[in-house]
């Protein structure tokens, strides 16, 4: 109906170093991302995609980041996302690459895409396994998040 | 940089819509980095504020979840991220473990399944569904739901009704409307209603017409809901006002009464005037009022006024008396008291009786009760019932109850009298050594008062003397009271006397022509039986009655109703409980009605239907030159039971009908003091101003706060309350002052902090009150030289001394204040002296307006204020913006209270004790009012009686907290007392005031009056800055 019509970037940061994970924060990819359009696409271009965006979302355990942007120019940022190479932050530069997952229409279907992603990520690793210790915590972490998704329904239907 | 930023935005954005959010994003994921420093709070992009508030609430997730994960370095909560986070780019390792992996990635898994399973916003079910399948009005009808929802939405419609209704609403719906109106259910409720507040027997009557309030244990009419302020001062200076004024109380004293007049002599004292053994009074002629003090303690602990009424001893009646063992001397006397002053009034009359010992009530006809006549058997069966009300005795016997325990009798009873008193509290106490009995009669009877020139009209025209029993039921041994009343020629030839000298009051003018507190026995049919069609007023119809007996009505204007006809059997026991039980229904009479022939003639008299009752004539204005008799009027005493049967008929005369308000207007045109409001000094009188105080200020406090009065600026201390013991004391020191010299001003201040605890009372003594009256008065008014002459000495301070002396200082004078101008005093209003240049300008042009009070500042505002603000700030500020603002407010709270009075000087404290020492010295000298410039004394004493330790909690803006300064020198004219009531006077018009003034400062003031302008004084009320001009009367 009227509104602005919003798509998300569901990204995941791939970082080589992972002690620079904490470094990262929402602010850094911001301004990673800002930057990157600006080279890409110019003034012009920068100006168009800097309405409307936002960092939504950021996990630095897993490098998850969501990314809003207005559907009218959301190729832009797209498609400057290869671009980035490095975030910067607290004077640190790390060297990383963000990789898109996922584009969606509301931040609802990212969300729901992440968590189809997460277990089928979760479910991949299973079998490759090195140590028993491992697969039991693997598999403890699996059951967690379903059993909690089945408690959440019985929730709900209170 | 960025936390600023955030309580900035934080305090920006309103609570409310604060709340919206956070409950709108409770479900939502929040980032998780390693590092904390702002990175949720960074205002990123610049169009939403992504500081959803999470630091505030826990973690959802994050605690579920990532406690655990701290063993791997994943600690997320945020707590621990900060007290260790310089650790952190150390401590994580290079490589990456499976299980840490898998944990993160689990943990956000159940993050993003909270997202998207619950539902964001609205928490109605129907958010979850898609746009498509919604429905209109889906959350009324549950039905347009799919079934899967239904229940969930139907949790959700019970629970959001029960939000919206009261939970108590519940059980009341428990009967049908049919059941709960039937007779005998409604009369339970009606006595379940009853058990806190008692009603009247025409309460129902008042409740559908009156505002009604619950006071002293009664529920009263206060004022009708019907515009009638002015019909019912019409009604009382033309016609007539009606009032139920059944709420007093009446004591009952029996026993000889050499014992009763001597018990009673130590209640009261000759100096306030007549007591209780007026010869008038004891004779039983006159109804009398006495002021009643604790035994032997005269001038103070008052108690209250009570009116009187001996039961005279006629010869009719001693034919029979001898009987009794008493013989002659035997007396009967009840005393008529305010409901709030019984509490005080009937143990002191037990002490003073010596009657200690409890009568139980089950034995209510032991009492020594001179008997009329043997007492007929009081139980009839049924069958003894004459033919003429075949279905009315049973009926009736069985509805009425006088004090029978309510459990015994059937459930559904009709309580009259004064129910609330449990069956086994004694009501009657005898003393073994005076042979005293007294007995409380709360309820037992019912009085009406009519107010007005025509209330003789009114009754003569509703009331008919009884008609004789004829041959047949004179000889029939009866239930009834009057048939065996009949027997007896006495009575007969007494009843007709009675009879004659009530129709005679037909041919009266006015109801003042009659003797003040003449009284009146009679015994009348029941008016019901001549109830008109319509309403109608009654009016004085003088013509007919003119000229049949000139002389005889003449005679009885002068020398009032004979002592015999004083008499009636309203005061035996028996009799009153006779007819009372024997009381026809109101249905009865509709029965009787109906079979009348003709339509709307006389019924005929049931043998049931006399009534004895008393006439006691009332008053009018005694005092002040205007108005004279004005509000005079009658009560009428009735057997309790009969009140709705005399009430509606009363009412069908046209009379119109007061309440509390309009008896508190009458005492207030009539200029006299009303009970509780008046007699600060009784306890009762003092509960009563507590009480008032508390609703005033109860009613101030639901003002907005914008909207309320500032009363400090406008100078007033106590707008709910009068103190008068602070008034009183103050007044002592400043005389002691003006006579000492200026070096006792100090230690007078230093005394004023610790005043004695002396009570004070006010001054009734009539023959000093007169002596005031006539100093009020300005010497040059004709009336003074006219009512005095030469009886009282001329006013010096000798004299004055004199007095102030005999009465002590701490006495109060009740005075009636007329303003000379216009205005309208109100409650409270402060009453002051006027200064030497007020009365100048009154002198040069009379019709001048006043003086004007200066506006005071109100330097409490500033602290009621602060806690508020430290309220709003609490949330968002740090530690050094909190404390701040107090240190602000507090410098100017501690420093600008010296100045807190509109004196001429608000400098500074240091120079306080030059000024007011040099003003006191130079005083005396120039033999000024010491008190009247009020500039340098009242800011020492505020100083020193103000110190700013004051509790702030209690502070209400716009009133002084408790510890007040001097109360006299606080405005720039000193205060001489306060205003008890006062309104706009339709019968003097002009606006007029009762209050109470110090004796001391009266006399003070009044010595230091020029003689031609003696007795002015100015009035302010208490939300004006406005000073009136009022003249002093003061009545005896």
């Amino acid at each position: 109906m009227v509104r602005l019509k919003s798509r998300y970037l569901l990204c995941g940061v791939c970082v080589s170093d992972r002690r620079n994970l904490s470094l990262l924060d929402d602010r850094a990819i911001y301004t990673a991302t800002k930057a990157a359009v600006a080279r890409a696409h110019g003034d012009y271009g920068a100006a168009l995609s800097s309405l409307g965006f936002s960092v939504k979302y950021l996990n630095a355990h897993t490098g998850i980041v969501f990314l809003r942007c207005r559907k009218s120019h959301y190729r832009l940022i797209w498609s400057a996302l290869p671009f980035i190479t490095s975030l910067e932050n607290r004077g640190q530069r790390v060297p990383c690459f963000l990789n898109c997952l996922h584009v969606g229409g509301t931040i609802r279907t990212c969300q729901k895409f992440l968590v189809r992603y997460n277990t089928q990520q979760l479910h991949r690793m299973l079998p490759l396994c090195q140590s028993e210790a491992e697969r039991s915590e693997i598999r403890k972490s699996v059951l967690s998040c379903t059993l909690k998704k089945e408690a959440d329904d019985e929730e709900e239907d209170e | 940089m960025s936390l600023v930023d955030f309580l900035q935005s934080y305090q920006k954005m309103s609570t409310a819509k604060h709340r919206m959010r956070d409950k709108k994003m409770r479900n939502q994921p929040t980032n998780v980095t390693y590092s904390s420093q702002g990175s949720s709070h960074w205002r990123n992009g610049g169009d939403t504020h992504t500081g959803r508030g999470r630091d505030l609430s826990p973690h959802p997730w994050g605690q579920g979840s990532s406690h655990s994960g701290h063993a791997q370095g994943g600690g997320w909560v945020r707590g621990h991220q900060r007290e260790g986070h310089g650790g952190y780019p150390q401590a994580l390792p290079t490589h990456i473990t499976a299980s840490a992996f898998a944990k993160a990635r689990a943990a956000e898994v159940n993050a993003m399944l909270m997202a998207v399973t619950k539902t964001t916003g609205s928490s109605h079910v129907f958010g979850a569904l898609p746009k498509h399948m919604r429905r209109r009005a889906m959350s009324h009808n549950t039905k347009r739901l799919p079934c899967r929802l239904r229940d969930m939405a139907n949790n959700m419609l019970e629970k959001s009704q029960k939000a919206g209704q009261k939970v108590k609403k519940e059980q009341s719906k428990s009967k049908s409307r049919k059941a709960r109106r039937r007779h005998g259910n409604m009369l339970l409720e009606f006595n379940r209603r009853q058990r806190k507040n008692l009603w009247l027997e025409t309460h129902i009557w008042h409740a559908k017409r009156f505002h009604m309030v619950k006071r002293w244990g009664y529920c009263l009419g206060d004022r009708p809901t019907y515009k009638c302020y002015r019909a019912c001062y019409r009604a009382m200076s033309s016609h007539c006002l009606l009032q139920d004024m059944s709420y007093y109380c009446c004591v009952e004293l029996q026993g000889p009464g050499e014992q009763l007049l001597a018990a009673l002599s130590k209640l009261t004292s000759k100096e306030t005037g007549p007591t209780f053994a007026a010869a008038m009074c004891v004779s039983g002629r006159r109804q009398g009022s006495v002021v009643v003090y604790r035994a032997g303690q005269y001038p103070l602990q008052p108690l209250g006024p009570v009116t009187f009424l001996w039961r005279p001893t006629t010869q009719g009646r001693r034919g029979q008396e001898d009987q009794g063992s008493q013989g002659s001397t035997h007396r009967q006397l009840w005393i008529w008291a305010h409901p709030t002053m019984k509490t005080d009034l009937l143990p002191e009359l037990q002490a003073v009786c010596q009657c200690s010992e409890a009568v139980l009530p089950p034995a209510p006809v032991d009492l020594p009760v001179p008997q009329p006549a043997p007492t007929p058997t009081l139980a009839p069966g049924p069958g003894a019932c004459p033919e003429a009300v075949p279905a009315s005795s049973s009926g009736s016997k069985r509805k009425w109850s006088s004090r029978e325990p309510e459990a015994a009798g059937p459930p559904a009873k009709k309580l009259l009298g004064y129910s609330t008193i449990s069956a086994t509290t004694p009501v009657t106490w005898r003393s073994s050594t005076t042979g005293i009995v007294i007995s409380d009669l709360t309820m037992e009877m019912v009085r009406y008062r009519l107010i007005g020139p025509l209330s003789h009209s009114v009754l003569t025209e509703t009331l008919a003397p009884a008609t004789h029993c004829d041959a047949t039921g004179k000889s029939r041994p009866s239930p009834f009271w009057w048939p065996d009343h009949c027997r007896d020629d006495c009575n007969m030839s007494l009843h007709q006397q009675q009879a004659g000298v009530f129709n005679m009051l037909k041919g009266v003018y006015s109801t003042a022509e009659v003797p003040a507190g003449s009284v009146l026995g009679l015994t009348v049919d029941d008016p019901r039986l001549t109830l008109p069609n319509k309403r109608s007023k009654a009016v004085s119809d003088i013509r007919k009655a003119q000229g049949v007996n000139e002389e005889r009505r003449r005679e009885l204007m002068l020398k009032g109703i004979p002592e015999p006809l004083s008499q009636s059997s309203l005061w035996d026991r028996s009799v009153r409980d006779n007819v009372t039980h024997n009381k026809m229904t109101d249905q009865e009479v509709n029965r009787l009605r109906n079979d009348v022939l003709v339509p709307g003639s006389r019924l005929p008299t049931p043998l049931q239907g006399r009534v004895p009752v008393l006439l006691v004539q009332q008053s009018g204005k005694s005092q002040g030159t205007e108005m004279g008799s004005w509000g005079a009027g009658w009560d009428l005493l009735l057997p309790k039971a009969w009140g709705m049967a005399f009430w509606v008929p009363l009412v069908y005369r046209g009379v119109r009908i007061g309440g509390l308000r309009m008896s508190l207007k009458h005492a207030q045109n009539k200029g006299e003091p009303h009970f509780p409001h008046d007699y600060p000094d009784c306890p009762a009188g003092a509960r009563f101003q507590e009480e008032q105080e508390a609703e005033l200020l109860a009613k101030f406090r639901r003002r907005p706060p914008a909207k309320r009065t500032n009363y400090i600026k406008h100078g007033c201390l106590a707008p709910f309350r009068c103190p008068w013991q602070q008034l009183v004391e103050e007044w002592e020191l400043i005389v002691k002052e003006g006579g000492g010299g200026g070096e006792e001003a100090v230690a007078s201040m230093e005394q004023e902090v610790t005043p004695p605890q002396s009570n004070f009372t006010v001054l009734r003594n009539r023959k000093s009150l007169r002596q005031l009256s006539a100093w009020c008065r300005p010497t040059s008014s004709k009336c003074q030289r006219a009512r005095n002459p030469g009886s009282t000495p001329q006013l010096n301070r000798n004299v004055a001394a004199s007095l102030l002396s005999a009465h002590g200082g701490s006495s109060l004078v009740w005075i009636r204040l007329s303003l000379v101008t216009k205005g309208q005093p109100e409650q409270h209003a402060l009453v002051c002296v006027p200064t030497a240049e007020d009365l100048q300008l009154v002198r040069k042009e009379p019709g001048c307006t006043g003086p004007q009070e200066p506006l005071h500042t109100d330097h409490f505002k500033s602290r009621v204020k602060r806690p508020r603000k430290k309220d709003h700030n609490k949330p968002g500020t740090t530690s050094s913006s909190s404390t701040k603002p107090e240190n602000k407010q507090s410098d100017p709270a501690s420093t600008s209270v010296p100045g807190v009075n509109p004196g001429p000087d608000p400098s500074s404290s240091s120079s306080l004790t030059n000024p007011s020492s040099s003003a006191k010295q130079s005083d005396p000298a120039s033999t000024s009012v010491p008190s009247v410039n009020p500039g340098p004394d009242p800011s020492s004493s505020s100083s020193l009686t103000n110190p700013s330790s004051s509790c702030t909690s209690a502070l209400t803006l716009g009133l002084w907290p408790e510890p007040l300064p001097s109360v006299t020198s606080h405005c720039s004219r000193v205060t001489l007392g306060w205003v008890t009531q006062g309104d706009f006077s339709l019968s003097a018009g002009c606006g007029e005031a009762l209050g109470l003034l110090s004796l001391t400062g009266l006399l003070h003031t009044l010595l230091r009056q020029p003689e031609g302008q003696r007795g002015l004084v100015l009035l302010r009320n208490p939300g004006s800055l406005q000073y009136r001009f009022a003249k002093i009367n003061i009545e005896v």
